[in-house]
């Protein structure tokens, strides 16, 4: 088929949308957030909140491509986390690399781990693969508390304040904002190259329905595979700044379940899983709202803010079943019939 | 014999635990042919499918495609070598659109998302699904997703297809669209593998046609003879009483 022939067939179907019509976009959002961190840059308490929701909206971006994109429920993606901040913390604290050179090392052993680990609880499907993920945090998580030469078993790692770019460590909170606003970056562009590709309607053809792949032509363990790969390195490389914007983490909070894991997943459901840009509006959302309710209700009413996530949570799957996305996709395209339609 | 080297099942059998149900069926298929196969239900004509696609692996005997025993490769890989198929109740990838349902077949030999593109919205021009390209495939009624399953196996520029009661739910207007979408593309060499209850559309179809029961293939031979034997009608509505 000719070039010509190719781009009349393709603007009959109204054209599919490739990387390059995504990343203005992208770019875009980036950008606002940018300037949102500009307007802030006074305001150490405001930034702080910036560089936890722009990590999170990282990670959930990252949970996103296989857990969105691919359909594969992970509820397991702190262990990938904790690999990412144990690899940096190693090799920082014991050989003097620097975190920068670490991302590499902390992405490469996150993602052959996340082969290693899901080549056989591939084999499972829906809720049976969840409740696997979630078994093999239990099990890395004893495992690291064994291991504690690497790991610091329960008293966890430490990493000394000593300021410098080459540290990655910062006395002022807009550098860590800006780093966050970096890996966010990188989360997004990664996930819309993922979307906009082969790769990432392979991706979705085994979601919704892994025989018709197949029959398709489509490899399905090694799609999900390599989704799983890309998405755990992108979580180590968020694990490895976290422990340098904290610089004391311990094992048990590395691999936290609810805290990491499942939280990913959460955020990335309330903003509309499977999208692009939904995991970071739900961290928008989620996170500085998290913040301020554990500021307002956590002192007098214990848990109360978690009472009040629970309710958002409940509320997103009664009416919004895809999410922030979803209903704002809804909006657009049927303005005022939008009422209760997503029922 | 010519289509010898296009594709031979050879004592294909398929027991799902004391059930045969394909049991021993051998037959060939020429390049380009159109071959129908019926029978009554439970006969084991899906069965069979599943085994030429590698959806089951088969219990014993083989299966060569172009002299290759393609017995132990996955259905991702027998797709690569050319098998295109539909299911008897379809599968359609419904959270995608309907040009995107193509396009997941296209990418078999097509990496970019434009040419992908393009080689899907000719095969739903081929269905004659074009215009609704755009919808999201969960949204179609069951005939368009028949067709729409149909697509994605011809954007995978197959050399067979397996069709599976592709007609069922289908009315008379698409019936006729799918056996004329299939004589064209049949003149430029697709070969058809067609599991089929309509015997209006058999007659149209096919020059050859396979009759099984009970996992056995019973007849072999064209659609007049095979459509006529005593044999075949018992098998389909019982015995004659006298």
């Amino acid at each position: 088929m000719s070039n010509r022939e190719q781009r009349l067939a393709w603007r009959k179907t109204g054209g599919v949308k490739t990387l390059r019509h995504e990343l203005p976009v992208t770019f875009g959002a980036l950008a606002a957030l940018g300037a949102l961190v500009a307007a802030m840059s006074g305001d150490s308490f405001t930034l702080n909140i910036l560089a936890s929701t722009f990590l999170f909206a990282g990670l959930a971006t990252a949970w996103n491509v296989i857990g969105g994109l691919g359909g594969q429920f992970s509820l397991g993606h702190s262990v990938f986390f904790a690999i990412g901040a144990f690899t940096v913390s190693n090799l920082y604290l014991g050989l003097q690399v620097s975190p920068w050179l670490a991302l590499l090392p902390a992405a490469l052993l996150s993602a052959v781990l996340g082969v290693l680990i899901s080549w056989p609880v591939f084999r499972l499907r829906g809720p049976f693969f969840a409740i696997a993920t979630m078994a093999m945090t239990e099990v890395l998580l004893s495992l690291s508390l064994y291991f504690d030469r690497f790991t610091g078993g329960s008293r966890g790692v430490s990493i000394p304040f000593r300021a410098g770019l080459q540290n990655m460590i910062f006395r002022d909170r807009l550098s860590y904002a800006l780093l966050m606003l970096g890996f966010l970056a990188v989360c997004l562009v990664v996930m819309a190259a993922v979307t906009r590709s082969r790769l990432g309607y392979s991706l979705q053809a085994v979601r919704d329905n892994e025989d018709a792949a197949a029959a398709a032509g489509i490899d399905v363990l090694r799609t999900k595979l390599a989704g799983m790969a890309i998405s755990a390195a992108l979580t180590g490389m968020g694990g490895v700044l976290y422990i340098m914007y904290v610089r004391v983490a311990d094992p048990p909070t590395l691999f936290s379940l609810f805290d990491i894991g499942v939280k990913m997943a959460l955020i990335a459901l309330i903003g509309g899983i499977g999208t692009i840009y939904g995991p970071m509006l739900g961290a928008l959302l989620i996170i500085p709202l998290e913040s301020w309710l554990r500021a307002e209700l956590g002192g007098s009413i214990p848990g109360a803010n978690l009472i009040v996530l629970g309710f958002i949570l409940m509320l997103t799957a009664l009416f919004l079943r895809r999410g922030i996305v979803g209903g704002l996709k809804r909006l657009w395209s049927r303005p005022g019939a939008a009422k209760g339609a997503g029922r | 014999m010519t289509g010898a080297s296009f594709l031979q099942v050879q004592g294909a059998s398929r027991h799902f635990g004391g059930l045969r149900a394909v049991d021993a069926v051998s037959f060939d298929v020429a390049p380009g042919e159109i071959v129908s196969i019926i029978g009554p239900n439970g006969a084991g004509k899906t069965t069979l499918f599943n085994l030429l696609t590698g959806q089951l692996p088969p219990s014993s005997g083989k299966i060569l495609f172009r002299g290759q025993d393609i017995g132990p490769l996955r259905p991702n890989e027998r797709a690569r070598l050319g098998f295109g198929r539909t299911f008897q109740i379809s599968q359609t990838l419904t959270s995608l659109s309907v040009l995107e349902n193509g396009m997941v077949g296209a990418f078999l030999h097509h990496r970019s998302l434009p040419a992908a593109a393009a080689r899907a919205a000719e095969a739903l021009e081929l269905v004659g699904l074009a215009k609704r390209a755009g919808h999201r495939a969960g949204d179609l009624t069951l005939g368009e997703r028949r067709r729409l399953e149909v697509a994605r196996a011809l954007a995978m520029e197959p050399q067979i297809v397996l069709l599976d009661e592709v007609m069922a739910g289908l009315n008379q207007t698409e019936v006729q669209d799918i056996i004329e979408m299939v004589h064209t593309l049949n003149a430029g060499g697709v070969a058809f593998l067609v599991i089929e209850h309509n015997l209006k559309v058999v007659r149209a179809f096919s020059r050859r046609v396979i009759v099984m029961n009970r996992g056995k293939l019973l007849r072999e031979g064209s659609a007049e003879d095979v459509l006529s034997d005593p044999e075949v009608i018992e098998a389909y509505v019982g015995k004659r009483r006298a």
